[in-house]
């Protein structure tokens, strides 16, 4: 879906006058899209995105997918666990490039703004064949959206906010019918003093919190040329510092730092034959971070290429390869890997109710072969009316994850013997989508997950190192729900998403397996929106159950439920110039809560943003 | 860790004050958690979900934190140690603050909050707390400021004022107005005057000074280097090392438990990678030393219960969640199992 933005903008000068544009569109979109038949995939879209403009893609996926964010503060570390599984256990791509952090594997989504950003997907359960190292839970997709023929484009936004936040973003861009550029500039900075109840003093006085302060600039630059109506040359740039103290648990007094910065490039050379796409991708990620005055500094360099092409109607393939060269200097040690892999899929669609796809990665490093990758997943569309389709969704697939350079390397403690992690994921969903004045998008999936050879970090003495020693199981339910429908001149829109997720550890203790710590069972979000001419308002909430913070019978958090509500007015004009405004309130019933034991999180908040569309 | 020892002596005293009590129709009753076992449980770093566990050895029955139970919040601290001295049970958490609360009850009666660093340990004289703090990190992640903080007045308070000493300060030991500081880094046993505030002699001692203890009527400092354990006694009137004892015990640790007749057992450990854990006996009596009684891997408290002669070996399971005891006789056999909270590092026998 995301990428057919792309491919609608790249071939809006040819669609005029070729209709052959469409198939080629299809050819265009990404593996995602064209080869994760059965799996589970959720799309952001633009509304969203746009309301979570002046916040991170934590919050994002915390209040809008059934992701559980472990966060560590306001603005702090933020990593995703997916159907119960770690933050290392998510891959996470820009514009195609994988982005976790090799030293760590894994990133951090506080430092991911959404300004940064025009699309975001994630994929739910192991795709290994398809994405490769880390998609064990689940993979994250974001990436940049190139318009064409639009002429200039620009917008300076700011908001205002609560605890001292003050985020500017100013953004421009010119297109032409084979050009494109986009610039974007942002500043975000939140000094985070907010009030929270002490648990660590006798008499639990209220306090500020004066150690949370976080300031975030980035560059983004996007280009596109179409060099012939046969091939186009894309290329995106990012640059990011964030600079935080970090907000010690209740009850210490640390005073850390830390600063983060990243670039990000990757450059596309598409080449588009009749029935087929050949695309060359060459990229490099670097990521520098300050601990205090401890640096670790990584980069990869990626080069890849992939040939998808289509074979009479019902067949489509794709085949390619990526190496990747990595660095890491790192406070205790410096590292070298090679990775190299190859990558096939294919789909076979019959006449229009049922596509099946299988796809085949192998992976290698200077550790040799990983295991093989493949998966196998179809969609079956067996009821289908003119305003109403029943789908079915099932897919079997393996992940895997390389152990990290820390895992391997760190000094001491680096175990060098480590096995990659490994996963198989199957998945049963049903898909129910009605169109019309009530229309509604409505889907049940139930996925079962075994995660082996998971590695954790344990103390030997007073030097830690890691093991492959945990096997876990994990299944569970998600729902999610979302309705349209009219009433008068009102539009309204209900989503209503559940998530059971039972991540059991069967290493601890065997025969009486518990859950795995910070593991909420069950998550819920919903969200009410109504609008009528440019005025609309929404009301929204997510619930996240208890957890427990340790293995074993350990200490368990209380559930808690967060409401947040926005107004906006997008009619506001002057010429063509379009100022929407918006207001948010978050943490509507100032509800006290910590996500992770003792770190405080902030009450009821205000966020004003003025844009200027010019 | 000093409570291992030092407690027991408390723990006579007080179970003489208590019979004499009830000798005299029963004044002051014993309370809650006045018997028993009291475990600390150190917590996991960066979670901060150090606690205090009861357990009735009589019944089996586990009270869980005990400090949340009874003051209806967390501790919030990564528990260091536990003193009882004065008729109070200080609580040091080396996340920054000391919870002062009343043995019986758990109720809290004070606090140092907010001007201490690494806090380790605690010892009272002349009506004053002394707490051994390691002070801050510097950017190598050593301790060149450590120092010993006194703050005028049993219930806490303010930090009055800061003593220089050698790096890393561990166990205290007070006799009269003296009050005598573990320098484990520097191998040092500094003597501070309770009354000036100031260090008045340093002793240089064989090892890793961790623990006082008293033994066969001398005051006793346990100290440790890889390859020997040292028990060096002190001329407590010269202030002055009398004696020593040098154990040749390879990768011995900070962790002690005085047992019967002068045995004393001490959690050994190979370190990464190989991580070999183990407890050694070493006899004070004729110097002999059993270097295996236990072996395992996790091991991270020892506790010796005089009153039912058994020995709790406590296991932190690498801190992803509850820890462990295992109980066991004198003889070596196995008493008891137990989970215990995150990071089991100590216990207080009362």
């Amino acid at each position: 879906m995301m990428l057919l933005f792309w491919v609608f903008s790249v071939f809006n000068f040819t669609q005029a006058q070729d209709t052959v544009a469409l198939e080629q569109v299809e050819v265009y979109a990404p593996a995602l899209d064209r080869f994760a038949q059965g799996q589970k995939v959720l799309n952001f879209n633009i509304e969203v995105l746009q309301t979570y403009s002046a916040r991170s893609l934590a919050d994002l996926l915390q209040e809008k997918s059934p992701v559980f964010v472990r966060q560590y503060g306001a603005g702090m570390l933020a990593s995703p666990s997916f159907r119960g599984t770690s933050a290392g256990h998510t891959a996470v791509f820009w514009n195609g490039l994988p982005i976790n952090s090799p030293s760590l594997g894994q990133v951090d989504l506080s430092v991911l703004p959404v300004e940064a950003i025009d699309h975001v997907q994630l994929q739910f359960g192991s795709a290994g064949a398809l994405f490769g190292n880390e998609a064990i839970g689940g993979s994250v997709h974001l990436g940049s959206r190139t318009a064409f023929g639009k002429g200039f484009e620009g917008k300076i936004a700011q908001t205002f906010g609560s605890f001292g936040q003050f985020n500017s973003a100013i953004s421009g861009g010119f297109s032409s019918k084979n050009f494109s550029t986009k610039t974007r500039i942002f500043r975000q900075f939140a000094k985070n003093d907010f009030g929270y109840q002490d648990l660590s003093q006798p008499g639990i006085p209220e306090m500020k919190e004066d150690h949370a302060q976080v300031e975030q600039l980035g560059f983004v630059q996007d280009l596109a040329w179409n060099l012939n109506a046969k091939s186009q040359l894309k290329g995106a740039f990012w640059w990011q510092k964030a600079d935080r103290e970090i907000q010690p648990p209740m009850g210490s007094n640390t005073q850390d730092f830390q600063s983060d910065e990243s670039v990000r490039a990757v450059l596309d050379y598409y080449n588009f034959g009749p029935r087929s796409v050949w695309n060359l991708k060459a990229g490099v990620v670097q990521d520098k971070m300050i601990f205090n005055e401890t640096l670790n500094q990584t980069r990869q360099f990626f080069v890849a290429t992939d040939y998808d092409f289509e074979y009479r109607a019902d067949w489509k393939f794709k085949a390619g390869a990526r190496a990747t060269w990595i660095k890491g200097d790192l406070s205790t040690y410096s590292a070298t890997d090679q990775r190299y892999e190859f990558y096939q899929s294919a789909r076979w669609q019959s006449v229009e109710s049922l596509s099946i796809s299988l796809n085949l990665r192998q992976f290698a490093n200077e550790d040799g072969l990983a295991p093989f990758l493949p998966s196998i997943g179809g969609d079956w569309s067996f009821f289908k009316t003119e305003s109403q389709e029943l789908l079915l969704k099932a897919s079997l697939g393996k992940g895997f994850k390389v152990p990290t350079l820390n895992d391997r390397f760190w000094e001491p403690g680096g175990n060098p013997d480590l096995l990659p992690e490994e996963s198989v994921n199957g998945e049963i969903g049903l898909h129910w989508l009605k169109s019309g004045l009530f229309s509604w998008d409505q889907s049940l999936t139930y996925y079962r997950m075994q995660v082996d050879n998971w590695i954790i970090w344990l103390p030997q003495g007073s030097v830690w190192s890691p093991k492959n020693i945990r096997e876990v199981q994990n299944q569970g339910i998600e729902y999610q729900g979302k309705a349209d429908w009219k009433l008068g001149n009102w539009t309204w829109g209900l989503g209503l998403s559940y998530t059971y997720s039972q991540a059991l550890d069967l290493t601890t203790n065997p025969e009486n397996p518990q859950q795995l710590p910070y593991t909420p069972a069950h998550q819920a979000n919903g969200n009410l929106s109504a609008g009528v001419g440019g005025f609309s308002a929404n009301l929204s909430s997510f619930f996240v159950g208890p957890r427990a913070i340790g293995t074993g019978n350990a200490r368990i958090m209380n559930s808690y439920q967060v409401w947040n509500a926005g107004l906006t007015f997008s009619k506001l004009t002057w010429g063509k110039v379009q100022f929407p405004l918006s207001f948010q309130m978050l943490n509507l019933l100032d509800k006290d809560y910590q996500v992770l034991y003792l770190r405080a999180m902030p009450g009821r908040s205000y966020q004003l943003n003025l844009t200027i569309h010019l | 860790m000093k409570y291992i020892f030092k407690n027991q002596l408390w723990a006579f005293a007080l179970l003489f004050f208590a019979f004499s009590c009830n000798d005299d129709g029963g004044e002051a009753p014993l309370g809650k958690y006045d018997t028993g076992v009291l475990i600390m449980n150190e917590g996991n770093f960066g979670t901060n979900d150090g606690e205090v566990y009861h357990l009735d050895p009589s019944t089996g029955t586990l009270t869980q934190n005990v400090f949340e139970l009874e003051n209806s919040r967390p501790f919030a601290g990564l528990l260091e140690d536990m003193v009882l001295e004065q008729d109070r049970l200080y609580l040091i958490a080396n996340t920054g603050k000391v919870e002062i609360v009343n043995p019986g009850d758990f109720k809290s009666v004070g606090s140092v909050i907010g001007e201490l660093d690494q806090p380790r340990s605690l010892a009272t004289a002349s009506g004053k707390l002394f707490i051994s703090d390691y002070g801050p990190y510097d950017v190598s992640y050593a301790t060149p400021d450590s120092y010993i903080a006194v703050v005028s007045g049993l219930d806490g308070g303010t930090v009055k004022k800061k003593i220089d000493v050698s790096n890393k300060p561990e166990d205290l030991f007070v006799s009269g107005n003296n009050v005598l500081v573990a320098g484990s880094e520097e191998g040092k046993i500094e003597v501070i005057d309770a009354e000036t505030e100031a260090v008045t002699k340093t002793l240089e001692v064989a090892g890793n000074p961790v623990q006082f203890f008293e033994y066969g009527g001398e005051v006793w400092v346990y100290s440790y280097d890889s390859e020997n354990a040292y028990f060096q006694s002190i001329n407590l009137s010269t202030l002055a090392i009398k004696g020593t004892k040098e154990i040749p015990l390879a990768n011995s640790t900070s962790r002690v438990a005085l047992g019967d007749g002068g045995q004393v057992y001490v959690l050994t450990s190979t370190g990464w990678p190989d991580y070999v854990d183990g407890v050694a006996v070493v006899s004070l009596v004729d110097d002999s030393v059993i270097p295996t009684w236990k072996t395992g891997s996790g091991f991270y408290g020892i506790g010796y219960d005089s009153e039912r002669q058994e020995v709790y070996v406590a296991n932190a399971k690498g801190f992803q969640g509850n820890g462990e005891v295992k109980v066991y006789g004198k003889n070596g056999s196995d008493v008891n199992t137990l989970e215990l909270g995150r990071g089991p590092s100590g216990f207080l026998f009362r």
